[in-house]
This record gives C-alpha cells, sequence and structure tokens, in this order.
C-alpha cells in the first residue's frame, strides 16, 4: 500500500464474481483489493474506512443499489474513486453512473478485459468509457452535427472525422483498425482525442454533454 | 331478427313483474296488435252484410280472401314498425369490438324495445368491466413472470457467466502458448453467451424502466431503435410529466416499443418522431412514421395488445395516417383527477 498500490473496495453480491474480479486485480503489481463487500450497504460503510482509493460497485446490489452506494459515496468519502461494473449495456445506466459520481462504467461481459485499464484511467482522473457508450455519445454528436445544432464546428482531423464515422456504425476498435489498416493502440489513441476535442474529457464534462443533449435528465 | 326475440324470453329469470321484462312488454304489444287486426276483420263480419253459405261460393271467396290479405298487411306494417329498432340492436351486435370499447345504443322512449336496447348496453358495459379486469390479470401475471425471468436470467446464469470469463482470464494468461488459442475462443464464446442472456433479459423487462424512470426508458427505447434499424428518431419527452404510477408507465413504455417495433418492421420509415407531452387533455404519447401508412391492413396480435394494455389504464389509442402520410399512433392518459 505505502509502495504506492491501488487499494480496492470490492462490492458484489455475487461471491464467485467478487473471487473472479478479485484474482484479476490481484495479479497486478500496482492494485491490491483491500476489502469486499456483497451488498450497497456494506460498501457504503468500508468505503468510509479511509484506507480505500478506489470502489468498484456493481450496479445491481441488494440493500442498496450500486447507484444508490455511488451517490452517498461520493457526498460522504469523495476522495474514493468510483468504478461502476455493470451487466447493462445500456448509455442510460452509463450517464446515471457518471452523475451519481462514477468516473467510469465497466461491462460485466468484458470486464475480464477493460477492468484493469478502467481501474488505471480511475485513478489518473480519466473517464472509463465502455465501447457502446462511446458510440452513442458520437452517433448523437453527429446527428447534431447534420441537424446544425448549436455545436461548435468540428475541429477534428480528416482521420479523426473517418474514425468518428466507423465508430458510430457500431465498429470496435479492432475493426477500425483493420479497416484503416493502423494497430488498435493508435485507435484508442484517436478515440481519446476525439473524446477530449469534442469536450468530453472528464466526468463532469461527459455528463454536462449528456444533460445538455438530452441523453438524461439533470 | 326472430332469433332476438325467439331467444330473449329465457333471459329473465324468476322475474314476476307483469310485464316488467321486455319479453313480457314485447309479447303483450305484439298479441295486442294481432288481437286489434282480428277484432277489426270479426268486426267487419259482424258488422256488414257479408255472410258465408254452406257451401261457399267464389265472390265469398274472394271478398273473404281480400279481407284476409287486408289483415295481414295491416299486422305486417304494424308489427315492422315496433320491431324497426331491433335492426340498430342487431347491427351494434354484429359490429361490436370489446377492444374498441364505448360504443352503445342511443334509447329512444321507454318501450319495451327500448327496454331491451338499454338491457344489451348494460351487458356490453358488464362484459367490458369483466374483460379489463381479466385481461389487467393476465397482463399483470405476464408482466410478473417476465420480471422475474428476466431477474433470473441476470441474477442467476448472467453473474455464473461473469464468473466463468473472470476466471478463464487468469488461466488464458498462464496458459501454454498452444493453448491460448483455443482458449481465447472460448473466451469469446462466453462473451456471447452473456451478451445473448443480456438482451433476452432486457427484451423481457425493461430494467431501465425501473430503475432509472420513464424518461430515461424511453431514451432507450429511442437509442436500441435507431441501432437496431438505422432509422433516426426525434424525441421529445416532456421533463415535468405528472406522476403517472408504474402501470400507466409500463403501458406507456410497452405500446412505445410495439409501435416501434412495427415501424421496424413494416413501415419502411426514414423518419420517426416520438414524444411524450402533457396536453390539456392528458399525458399523450405519439409516435409518427413517414412510412407506408396502415393501408387497411389487418390489425396483428401486436396492435391488440396495445388496445387491451390501453384499456387497461382507461387511455385512448387511435392507430391512423399521420399529418404528413405514414402512421400515427397516439396514446392519450387522460388526467388521474378526471379519471376518478
Amino acid at each position: 500500500m505505502e509502495s504506492g498500490k491501488t487499494r480496492i473496495l470490492l462490492a458484489d453480491d455475487h461471491a464467485l464474481v467478487r473471487r473472479g474480479l478479485r484474482l484479476i486485480l490481484d495479479g497486478e503489481p500496482d492494485l491490491e483489493v483491500v476489502a469486499e463487500a456483497g451488498d450497497g450497504a456494506e460498501a457504503l460503510e468500508l468505503s468510509g474506512r479511509g484506507d480505500v482509493d478506489l470502489a468498484i460497485l456493481d450496479i445491481a446490489m441488494p440493500r442498496m443499489t450500486g447507484l444508490q452506494a455511488a451517490r452517498e459515496m461520493s457526498r460522504r468519502a469523495p476522495d474514493v474513486r468510483i468504478l461502476m461494473l455493470s451487466m447493462y449495456d445500456n448509455e442510460q445506466y452509463f450517464f446515471e453512473a457518471l452523475k451519481a459520481g462514477a468516473s467510469g462504467y465497466v461491462l460485466k461481459s468484458v470486464a475480464d478485459r477493460d477492468l484493469v485499464e478502467a481501474c488505471r484511467a480511475a485513478m489518473r482522473g480519466e473517464p472509463f468509457l465502455y465501447a457502446g457508450a462511446v458510440t452513442a455519445l458520437i452517433r448523437d454528436y453527429l446527428q447534431r452535427k447534420r441537424q446544425n445544432d448549436r455545436l461548435p464546428d468540428s475541429i477534428l482531423t480528416p482521420r479523426e472525422e473517418e474514425i468518428v464515422k466507423l465508430i458510430a456504425e457500431g465498429h470496435s476498435s479492432k475493426e477500425i483498425a483493420q479497416t484503416l489498416v493502423i494497430s488498435v493502440k493508435t485507435v484508442d489513441r484517436h478515440r481519446a482525442n476525439i473524446l477530449q476535442k469534442l469536450g468530453m474529457r472528464d466526468r463532469l464534462d461527459l455528463t454536462r454533454f449528456a444533460i445538455r443533449a438530452g441523453l438524461v435528465e439533470p | 331478427m326472430p332469433a332476438i326475440v325467439d331467444r330473449h324470453p329465457a333471459q329473465p329469470r324468476g322475474d314476476s313483474r307483469a310485464g316488467g321484462t321486455p319479453a313480457t312488454a314485447l309479447f303483450w304489444r305484439l298479441f295486442g296488435l294481432n288481437t286489434m287486426v282480428f277484432v277489426a276483420g270479426a268486426g267487419v263480419l259482424v258488422l256488414t252484410p257479408a255472410t258465408v253459405s254452406a257451401q261457399t261460393a267464389i265472390r265469398e271467396v274472394v271478398v273473404l280472401a281480400t279481407l284476409l290479405v287486408a289483415m295481414l298487411v295491416v299486422n305486417a306494417m304494424l308489427l315492422r314498425r315496433s320491431l324497426r329498432p331491433l335492426d340498430g340492436l342487431s347491427a351494434l351486435m354484429e359490429r361490436v369490438d370489446l377492444l374498441r370499447p364505448g360504443e352503445r345504443l342511443a334509447v329512444r322512449g321507454a318501450g319495451d324495445v327500448s327496454h331491451l336496447v338499454r338491457t344489451f348496453n348494460e351487458m356490453l358495459d358488464r362484459l367490458e368491466a369483466e374483460r379489463g379486469e381479466s385481461s389487467a390479470q393476465m397482463l399483470a401475471a405476464q408482466e410478473g413472470e417476465r420480471k422475474r425471468i428476466a431477474q433470473e436470467l441476470h441474477d442467476e446464469i448472467g453473474q455464473s457467466l461473469t464468473a466463468v470469463l473472470l476466471s478463464l482470464k487468469r488461466t488464458v494468461d498462464r496458459a501454454p502458448e498452444d493453448l491460448r488459442d483455443e482458449l481465447r475462443s472460448v473466451q469469446e464464446l462466453i462473451r456471447g453467451s452473456l451478451d445473448e442472456v443480456r438482451q433476452v433479459a432486457r427484451r423481457l423487462r425493461p430494467g431501465v424502466l425501473d430503475d432509472l424512470g420513464l424518461h430515461s426508458a424511453m431514451s432507450a427505447l429511442a437509442t436500441d431503435f435507431t441501432e437496431a434499424s438505422n432509422v433516426t428518431i426525434t424525441r421529445r419527452v416532456d421533463p415535468h410529466l405528472p406522476e403517472l404510477g408504474k402501470d400507466s408507465e409500463l403501458v406507456l413504455y410497452r405500446i412505445a416499443q410495439e409501435s416501434l417495433t412495427n415501424i421496424a418492421r413494416h413501415a419502411g420509415a426514414s423518419q420517426v418522431e416520438l414524444s411524450l407531452t402533457r396536453e390539456p387533455e392528458g399525458v399523450v404519447l405519439r409516435i409518427i412514421d413517414d412510412g407506408r401508412g396502415l393501408d387497411g391492413a389487418a390489425e396483428g396480435a401486436g396492435i391488440r395488445g396495445m388496445r387491451e394494455r390501453a384499456i387497461l389504464i382507461g387511455a385512448h389509442l387511435t392507430l391512423g395516417p399521420g399529418p404528413t402520410g405514414g402512421t400515427e399512433v397516439r396514446l392519450t392518459i387522460p388526467d388521474r383527477t378526471r379519471r376518478g
């Protein structure tokens, strides 16, 4: 812990899922699970102990849902970063999670791939968006642009425009990389740049954008 | 028409008030009419010098026949007039559809036939109420069952698959090179199953509606629709809707869902407008597309389901051509205060 490891609180009502997550997280040199909770209320209690840097909350838990716990947690322990773990591939939940104070949203079906990266992004203070959320945001952006809706003129490079289009069509980073004959890493870097240029750099920007775009209620 | 009259006497069981039931009243009226005609015929025989000899003369037969024909014609005319309202009744019986409630015959006068019409109207009231109740129970049971299955899919199968996927990750990382590809494809297979489970659960039950409310649920519907059909949808949801209650929200959601499904399947539309607004007459859900339109197509199970759901919450559903062609589905939920 003193060596700069990120101390993680893990909350999921399914013990086997918790175990699987813990194995993955503990396998990384910079991450360490220091507490586990089986429901939202317990997670909230544990987050107040002061030895947690990051809370990973399942969105659907008994006694107190992940969203409720996140809301309370960001009020009571604002230093604790929050990641939401969810079964729902639905940007409404994603925006709701952002509003509740989470800095990232990880889909369970790709948790084995994304979780570690999401933890690191959260600790760097960057939002972590799952692919579907990026698609939703970009698609909305394009629709607004088509309707000439009060959005600043595009400052994207032609390459970025190309990628925006492919993302909006629902292609994964891997497919985009293959189409454009570039590496997945480059696609991801473009993706991050695009979001930044569109004013969706961090959690608050994203939330603001979503509210303005009517994607979520204020 | 005679069938109605014939069948009717079976109805008023144990009602002993004389003339109190339409059947007895109708009986007395017909009986009276016939009596009148016969008395008139007999009168003619008594008061005129007409006689019938033991051996009937041709002239007498002609007179009798004329008299008989006159009696029959008068009788027929009188009967016809007094039974005419039954025509309207039988037309309504053929037309009546419990999915479009509220259609009734106007009751004119206080006679026996209007009594019949009134009784029929009351029967429709009762049938509609009973049907409403039983379909409410059926839909509630169906929604409950769907919710339970969706939850189990999520909480049991979904979680187990997630656990498998997570454990597999460690295995893949430590596996020898030659096994890794094989394990990866297993991983993707499980990921695919997990996605399917999630999708099935989502179709079964709008979790968004339960968890995040109507506004989010409508947005999610619109997004899903665009993703699945590539049709642009303009969404306008009034942020200050009155409290509708769980049942009405679910009905709204299901009707919007069904309408969008229909549009994606049949309409061939390029633009859809979905709005949920507050109007003087209540909360109005409107889904307008610029597609092919209904064009007299038969109403399938989907639309029937929409009607049943609308009846359930006392809402009014209309389907018709939109303002610029295509189809407009409009659901009006009257204000709670007015509904009582």
